[in-house]
Order: C-alpha cells, then sequence, then structure tokens
C-alpha cells in the first residue's frame, strides 16, 4: 500500500514539474480589471479604481496571508497554529470593508463570509482534531478561491489539488508557492498534489 | 465525624437550593418558515429520523424528558441545547447562505460518518437517538443529494 503511495506521489510530484498552466488573467472577468496597483498603472481603465484597489488589497491581504498560515499550519501538521490561524481568517474575513468593494467583490464576499467566518473558527475550536480542521479547511479553499477570481491577487497563487484525500474523492487549496506542501495529507505525504491553475 | 456531617449538610442544602433556579426551555411552537422542509425537499423517512435524533439540539424545540426538573440537570441540558442550535438549527436552515447551507450538509455527512453526532451524552439517555448504520445511510445519502443539488444551482 505505501509503495503505491509512494508511486503515486512521485508521479504527481512529476506532473506538477511539466505542468505549467497557461495565464488566467484572461478568464478574470470582473469589472473593473486588475486591482494591482502596478497592473492598474499600466491600464488606463484601472486609473479610477487606484485608491480603492490599495484598500481592496489591505482587507484581502489579510485574508490572504492568515489562510496561508493556515494551510502552512496544517502541512506541519501543527494543530495548534492551525487553531490560531483559523481566528485570524475569520478575524480578517469580518473585517473586510464593504464599503470599498465594487459590486462583483461585494456579491462574492457576502456569499463566502459567514460560511468563512464559520470554518475559522470551527478550525480555533478543534485544536486536538487536526482530521475536523482539516474537513472545514477544505470547504474554506472553495471559498477562498472564489475570492481570490473574483478580487484579483497582486502575487502569483497556485491552486492545487490532491487526488488522495478524503478517500480519493480528492480536494484543493491555495497556494503561495509553487512546490507542493500538502495541507490535507501533512508530513505522511507532503508532495502529493498538482497545480491546476496559476491565479495572477 | 462532625465534620463529614457538615460537608454532607452543605452539600444536601445546596442541591436544595439549585432546585429553585428554573433554566430557559427551547419550545417555540407555531411555524417557522426558514425550516428545512421549507427549503428542500426531505423523504419522509429521513424527516422522522432528524427529528427523533437532531431535533432535541438542533431545531426550534426541544422534547424535554421528565428529569429536565431537577436542577443540575436543567443547565447541563439548556447549555447542550444552546450550543447544538447555534452549530446548527433546522428550523433556521433556511436564513443561512447557501454556502453556509452546503458546509452544513457536509457537516451532517462528517460527523454521522465519523460517530460524532448524535453525540454520546445525549445517546445515552435517549435509545431513539440511537442510529443504525441503515439509517445513517439514508441520512447521508440525502444529505449529500442536496449538496450537490445547491452546489449546481450556486
Amino acid at each position: 500500500m505505501k509503495n503505491i503511495f509512494l508511486g503515486i506521489a512521485i508521479a504527481t510530484a512529476g506532473l506538477t514539474a511539466c505542468n505549467t498552466q497557461p495565464d488566467n488573467k484572461a478568464n478574470d472577468t470582473h469589472q473593473m480589471g486588475d486591482h494591482n496597483m502596478m497592473d492598474s498603472s499600466m491600464n488606463p481603465s484601472g486609473m479610477e479604481s487606484d485608491h480603492m484597489g490599495m484598500m481592496e488589497n489591505k482587507n484581502m491581504d489579510n485574508v490572504v496571508s492568515s489562510y496561508f498560515n493556515l494551510k502552512n499550519a496544517l502541512a506541519n501538521d501543527n494543530a495548534k497554529e492551525a487553531a490560531t490561524a483559523g481566528t485570524e481568517v475569520a478575524t480578517a474575513v469580518q473585517q473586510v470593508d464593504e464599503a470599498g468593494l465594487s459590486p462583483a467583490q461585494k456579491k462574492i464576499y457576502e456569499e463566502v463570509k459567514d460560511d468563512m467566518i464559520e470554518h475559522g473558527k470551527h478550525i480555533a475550536d478543534n485544536a486536538g482534531k487536526i482530521a475536523h480542521q482539516r474537513e472545514h479547511f477544505e470547504t474554506m479553499s472553495k471559498d477562498m478561491y472564489d475570492l481570490v477570481k473574483v478580487f484579483g491577487t497582486n502575487k502569483t497563487m497556485y491552486y492545487t489539488h490532491c487526488p488522495m484525500y478524503n478517500n480519493n474523492k480528492g480536494a484543493n487549496w491555495l497556494s503561495e508557492v509553487k512546490e507542493i506542501s500538502n495541507p490535507y495529507l501533512g508530513k505522511k505525504m507532503p508532495t502529493c498534489g498538482t497545480v491546476k491553475e496559476e491565479i495572477r | 465525624m462532625r465534620t463529614l456531617k457538615l460537608i454532607a449538610g452543605i452539600i444536601v442544602s445546596v442541591l436544595v437550593l439549585i432546585q429553585f433556579f428554573r433554566s430557559h426551555r427551547n419550545i417555540s411552537s407555531g411555524v417557522h418558515p426558514a425550516s428545512i422542509e421549507h427549503q428542500m425537499p426531505i423523504p419522509a423517512g429521513v424527516q422522522a429520523l432528524l427529528k427523533s435524533a437532531c431535533y432535541d439540539c438542533h431545531s426550534n424545540n426541544t422534547s424535554y424528558p421528565w428529569y429536565v426538573n431537577i436542577q443540575p440537570v436543567a443547565w447541563f441540558m439548556a447549555h447542550h441545547v444552546d450550543e447544538g442550535r447555534s452549530e446548527l438549527n433546522f428550523d433556521e436552515f433556511g436564513s443561512y447562505s447557501k454556502r453556509r447551507q452546503v458546509s452544513k450538509l457536509k457537516s451532517i455527512t462528517n460527523s454521522l460518518e465519523d460517530g460524532s453526532m448524535p453525540i454520546a451524552s445525549y445517546t445515552w439517555m435517549h435509545d431513539e437517538a440511537r442510529l443504525s448504520e441503515t439509517n445513517k445511510k439514508s441520512i447521508i445519502a440525502w444529505a449529500l443529494q442536496q449538496k450537490d443539488s445547491l452546489e449546481a444551482r450556486q
């Protein structure tokens, strides 16, 4: 059994290496173009959103960075740190200032808000049960992906898929690095996963 | 000997005294428009299982046993019911955002699968809340189906 797992891990690691996805920016259809400061300075239609873009990014930066803290804690099998990061995610999501959001951003934010806060709190409350934390992290990752797709990002992110989690049903997560470090299987299977999509 | 008597006396009088405290009851009759049966189809069999195994802590109506009249049992129960309702309330299901509904359905299947629900301290006193494997499977099948159809509509 272990050999099969190892085989899968090696195969997926191999796949990851050659699986460079095309730029997905073209798919990003939200109204105001990129919210990235650098991008909007190159993009005349984004001029108006400059100021707002900065605010949004600051809001979202906290959400994204706390999510990554959580992801990394789970990848390191550290349930305690994951619990702390869970609280951070819940707080960051709660603190997003809706006033500065475009209609599309507001829509998705309101859709995921309650759900993400609840997942964050549950992860915080289950410092002793990493398996349960991971269940909540899975759904949270879907929310996070949908948020990032609409809000945009100023750093490249990687939407990564682990085919083995949850009895081979598979699960996804967002990562700030291309190298796989699996938050669902942790140190047991750290490199299991393939990058499905590059988001920039 | 005298101190023993004193301690016993204190314990007894505390037990008597706390009987005068009442805990709030979770009973609200009437229509709950946001309740789950108004949100999605539920087969009668599954609905009956939910009512007998889950609704005491996860709805707006708890059917209390006689010993709820005894303290500190009442406090313990009130706390459990409050906690259960804040996690999941079938009578308020429609007030959750769509994503939260999906998450709740997922959590229902997870907690039945890993046996964390119905909670042991509850099934210990409530035989009717002990779900057989077949019962669990029918609830899980329903929850997954509803979860998929909600996700498809998103």
